[in-house]
């Protein structure tokens, strides 16, 4: 930018600096009172890694879109919400066949490839029809479109599956906990956490050793020079939508598992939340997502708790969902880029 | 007649068979059957399928035609297989929701839905005239897109004409028996829904009109144009004053119900116009301004309800313009921190704000200053210092918000013709190029989130002395997304397009309230459908139109002309 020191970047600093202050002051006074045991600090940890993960593989939808379109796809969330929405009825489905109980690594397969083909196909129908058209739109433009998108999405599925909040099916087989270096984590949380980084690890090799890997790298750099190297960038547009399409609808049944409920709405402030992380860890940037995720999840849990209980806020729980946006709001103020981000030319 | 023609034909069809089945597995079919347009003749789902039947032929001929237009022997096929296909498809899925139970899944898709589309005549009978119907009315569509343009006019201003003095039943009758035609009315309307003999006579003289119409259209147009151009004061002051007796007259001819839609309609044309400035006029897209509205309405609420921690019970107008100055200070405060954001963060920052607004509003933190999920209650109407008047009655409350409307309007209009407004075109076309020509991009920028933010307070305001009493939940970001698909439908940076919109967005589903659960998804789809379509809106700015228009080329989508004409930025940023 401009590089000089004019009075509302001052107003910025200042205002981040005192909210920055604040947080730790939050804390100390937190930390002195010694109002949580150490042990409801590692579990709250625990909680933000597992619920981390899940922001962390729908932030990476964001950042894919973006890195290649330029284009928020504020409609993500509900790509998110109609995998998870979806599964249910395949869950409660295996569950009444028994099938979760005899054999949980099938049942549970199924049900993600149920969220996972269903999101991918809502992704793919969103860019086609949605988006396509307004590639060289001013910017505004696809945004609107995705903010449309993504209230009709919610409001579609609300028509389909009804206005219920459903309970998914319990798998016992994730019932209990297992002692992970002397710490006890919840199995569910153990899964979550193992299939995600799985996801990723899958991703990473998709982009870097793969030729549609290639190929995505090339279109988010250059567009019009990829095309001019004989990369169809339709397809690798539609294919960039489907993967993230695909690790939303595994988020959506991971989200599902630990809160164990799903309804039309529930898409919005994870979608919100994944966006923050997208850009914390920098948006555009793949290991910056997943970064971001974490950090989020674990700020989000830890954070009201930490900073705020401190100055005798009651219910500071409530206060989580502000806490996210907060996060967002200082990340762009102070480093716009994010934490992996480059520096912007 | 062609492959390509024929198999472009099949694929509308084939699109337009599965949006009805989406309508109708949704419910909306059946929602939509409930209301009648023509009593004990035409409910509005059959309305719905014809005229899906008809748009079916439209576009099967459209969408095959690159070049010269198509002969009629070319086009009424098409038209008959999209229809038919169209039909078959619904057919086909009545037939499977009679056969396998979708309900498990599927809550809203009830057999009466399937009873509706198969007409009652069961399975088979329903199917054949679908299909046969579909083609009927596929070769319709493609009959009228290639008539004339009059012919396809009177038809289309006939049917439209019909079906909203249909729906609009309430007004139209109470209208007429406040005029002392009541007997007039009953010719018209029997139980909610038109007679036979009402549509008809409605039907042609619509028609008439519209055909009358023809001869002084290009005159009226060129006078238009002049008058536009160099307004002649007289005319124009007289319209002004036609209109503005019509609006003080308005309420005590329709009556309650319809008054207190005007009232609704209103306070989110206010909100609309406010956001117009944000959005249209500053290209800055503020998706919290909701929480302007909040503040509006619980500053009021604090101020005037004796069951406030204040417990002042201060007189509306009294507190209004500390209200005012207040909601111009909010502006500022969460301008700021999104000052240096780019378009679509600045989106998001700001629809943050909005969601933290309402999460302090629910916080049992302030529960003392706000009674957190219990809402404040008890807010007095906005009567005039000494007077009982504007009480909450809507016939009375209509009069504070109309003269906010036009005090709003007004304002941004004269702003929009000022070198503030022409600051703020720049800004949005080129923000580095506006800041290069020595224009404050800072201060314009707050400036329009504070005149925003009044707007928003002074509707927020309002609808807290309309309603009484206020809590979170009304809130919501769909307050938001509601304001902006309002200034959408109409078109960005202009004023007219803010009232059409909000009359439109707001005030006809409230006659529509069998299907008020689809209200949303019908938002969203609008919003999607202008952007996709009309990006300009229903009724454009001249200038924007232009804008949108100005590099319109979406075959060459490499073209990299397109987006700096249009003033979109340099792609900067991170790579995966």
């Amino acid at each position: 930018m401009t590089g000089r020191f004019s009075l509302v970047t001052v107003t910025l600093w200042l205002l981040s600096a005192v909210v920055i202050g604040a947080m730790i002051l939050g804390s100390v006074l937190t930390l002195a009172e010694g109002r949580f045991t150490v042990t409801q600090w590692r579990d709250l940890v625990i909680n933000g890694v597992a619920l981390g993960a899940v922001y962390a593989l729908i932030a990476l939808g964001y950042t894919l879109v973006y890195g290649i379109l330029f284009m928020i796809n504020f409609a993500h969330g509900e790509v998110f919400m109609a995998g998870a929405f979806t599964a249910y009825f395949a869950a409660d489905f295996l569950a009444e066949q028994g099938l979760i109980e005899s054999n949980p690594i099938l049942a549970l397969a199924i049900v993600f490839a149920v969220a996972m083909l269903t999101s991918m196909v809502v992704a793919v129908l969103l860019e086609r029809i949605a988006y396509r058209k307004l590639r060289n739109a001013p910017r505004l433009v696809p945004l609107i479109t995705a903010i449309g998108a993504s209230l009709f999405l919610q409001y579609a599925f609300r028509g389909l599956y009804g206005s219920g909040v459903r309970s998914y099916p319990n798998v016992p087989a994730l019932d209990g906990t297992l002692d992970i270096a002397g710490i006890p984590f919840r199995a569910t949380q153990v899964m979550v956490i193992l299939s995600a980084i799985a996801l990723m690890a899958g991703l990473w090799y998709l982009i870097n050793r793969t030729k549609t890997g290639r190929a995505m790298r090339a279109v988010s750099e250059d567009r019009e020079t990829a095309a001019l190297m004989g990369i169809n960038v339709d397809r690798v547009i539609v294919r960039t939508f489907a993967i993230g399409g695909l690790l939303a609808g595994a988020a959506g049944v991971l989200y599902a598992l630990i809160f164990s409920q799903v309804f039309f709405l529930m898409g919005f402030i994870p979608g919100i939340k994944a966006f923050t992380a997208a850009v914390l860890g920098g948006i555009g940037n793949i290991a910056g997502a997943m970064l971001g995720g974490f950090a989020l999840g674990i700020l989000e849990q830890v954070g009201p708790n930490l900073f705020l209980s401190g100055y005798g806020v009651p219910g500071a729980n409530q206060l989580r969902d502000g806490i996210a946006f907060a996060v967002l709001v200082i990340v762009l103020i102070i480093r716009p880029t994010g934490i992996l981000g480059r520096k912007e030319s | 007649m062609n492959r390509d023609g024929m198999l472009s034909a099949v694929r509308v069809g084939a699109i337009a068979g599965i949006c009805m089945v989406f309508a109708i597995t949704i419910g909306f079919v059946e929602a939509v059957s409930r209301r009648e347009v023509l009593r004990d003749v035409l409910p509005l789902s059959t309305v719905l399928l014809l005229i899906v039947g008809v748009i079916t032929g439209v576009l099967a001929v459209r969408t095959s035609t690159r070049g010269p237009e198509p002969t009629m022997g070319a086009a009424l096929p098409r038209g008959v297989i999209a229809g038919a296909v169209a039909g078959a498809i619904i057919a086909a899925y009545a037939l499977l929701a009679e056969s396998v139970d979708l309900r498990a899944v599927f809550t809203n898709l009830s057999p009466s839905a399937i009873e509706t589309v198969t007409f009652d005549q069961g399975i088979g009978v329903g199917a054949l005239i679908l299909v046969i119907g579909g083609a009927a009315l596929g070769a319709l569509g493609a009959i009228l897109r290639l008539l004339p343009p009059l012919p396809t006019r009177m038809v289309i201003a006939a049917g439209l004409t019909v079906v909203v003095l249909s729906i609009m039943e309430q007004v139209f009758r109470v209208m007429l028996s406040e005029l002392g035609l009541g007997a007039v009315g009953s010719l018209f309307y029997s139980s909610g829904a038109l007679t036979l003999l009402g549509a008809l006579i409605i039907a042609v003289v619509t028609a008439a009109l519209v055909w009358l119409a023809r001869a002084r259209r290009s005159p009226v147009r060129a006078q238009l144009a002049r008058v536009t151009g160099r307004p002649d004061r007289r005319t124009s002051l007289l319209l002004y004053v036609l209109v503005g007796a019509a609006l003080l007259i308005l309420p005590q001819i329709v009556g309650r119900f319809p008054s207190d839609v005007l009232g609704t309609a209103g306070l989110y044309i206010l909100l609309g116009l406010g956001l117009n400035i944000v959005v249209g006029y500053a290209g800055l897209l503020d998706l919290g301004y909701v929480a302007f509205y909040a503040i509006g309405s619980y500053s009021i609420a604090m101020l005037t309800s004796p069951q406030s921690f204040l417990a002042l019970e201060l007189n509306f107008w009294l507190v209004l313009p500390l209200v005012i100055l207040l909601a111009a200070i909010a502006g500022i405060v969460i301008g700021a921190p999104v000052l240096r954001l780019r378009g679509d963060y600045l989106a998001i920052v700001t629809l943050g704000f909005g969601e933290i607004v309402r999460l302090l509003f629910l916080s049992d933190w302030l529960k003392e200053f706000t009674n957190a999920g219990q809402g404040i209650l008890g807010i007095p109407p906005p009567t005039l210092p000494g007077l009982e008047f504007p009480g909450r009655d809507p016939q009375e409350i209509y009069y504070p918000i109309l003269l906010a409307c036009v005090l709003a309007a007004i304002v941004a209009y004269r702003l929009a013709n000022s070198r503030v407004g022409r600051a703020w075109n720049a800004m949005r076309e080129d923000e580095s190029v506006a800041e290069a020509t020595g224009i404050n991009t800072t201060n314009y920028k707050l400036l329009a989130f504070a005149l925003g933010a009044v707007f928003g307070c002074l509707s927020g305001a309002l609808f807290a002395a309309k309603i009484g009493s206020i809590f979170p939940h009304s809130f919501e970001i769909l307050v938001s997304i509601t304001a902006l698909a309002v200034i959408i439908l109409g078109g960005m940076g202009s004023i007219p397009g803010v009232i059409v919109g909000g009359l439109v967005l707001v005030g006809l589903p409230e006659f529509l309230r069998e299907f008020d659960e689809y209200r949303l998804l019908v938002y969203g789809a609008v919003l999607v459908a202008m952007m996709l379509l009309r990006p300009e809106g229903l009724v454009p700015s001249a200038t924007r139109q232009r804008e949108l228009h100005e590099a319109d080329d979406p075959d060459d989508q490499y073209d990299a002309d397109a987006g700096a004409e249009t003033g979109e930025p340099v792609i900067t940023g991170a790579r995966a």
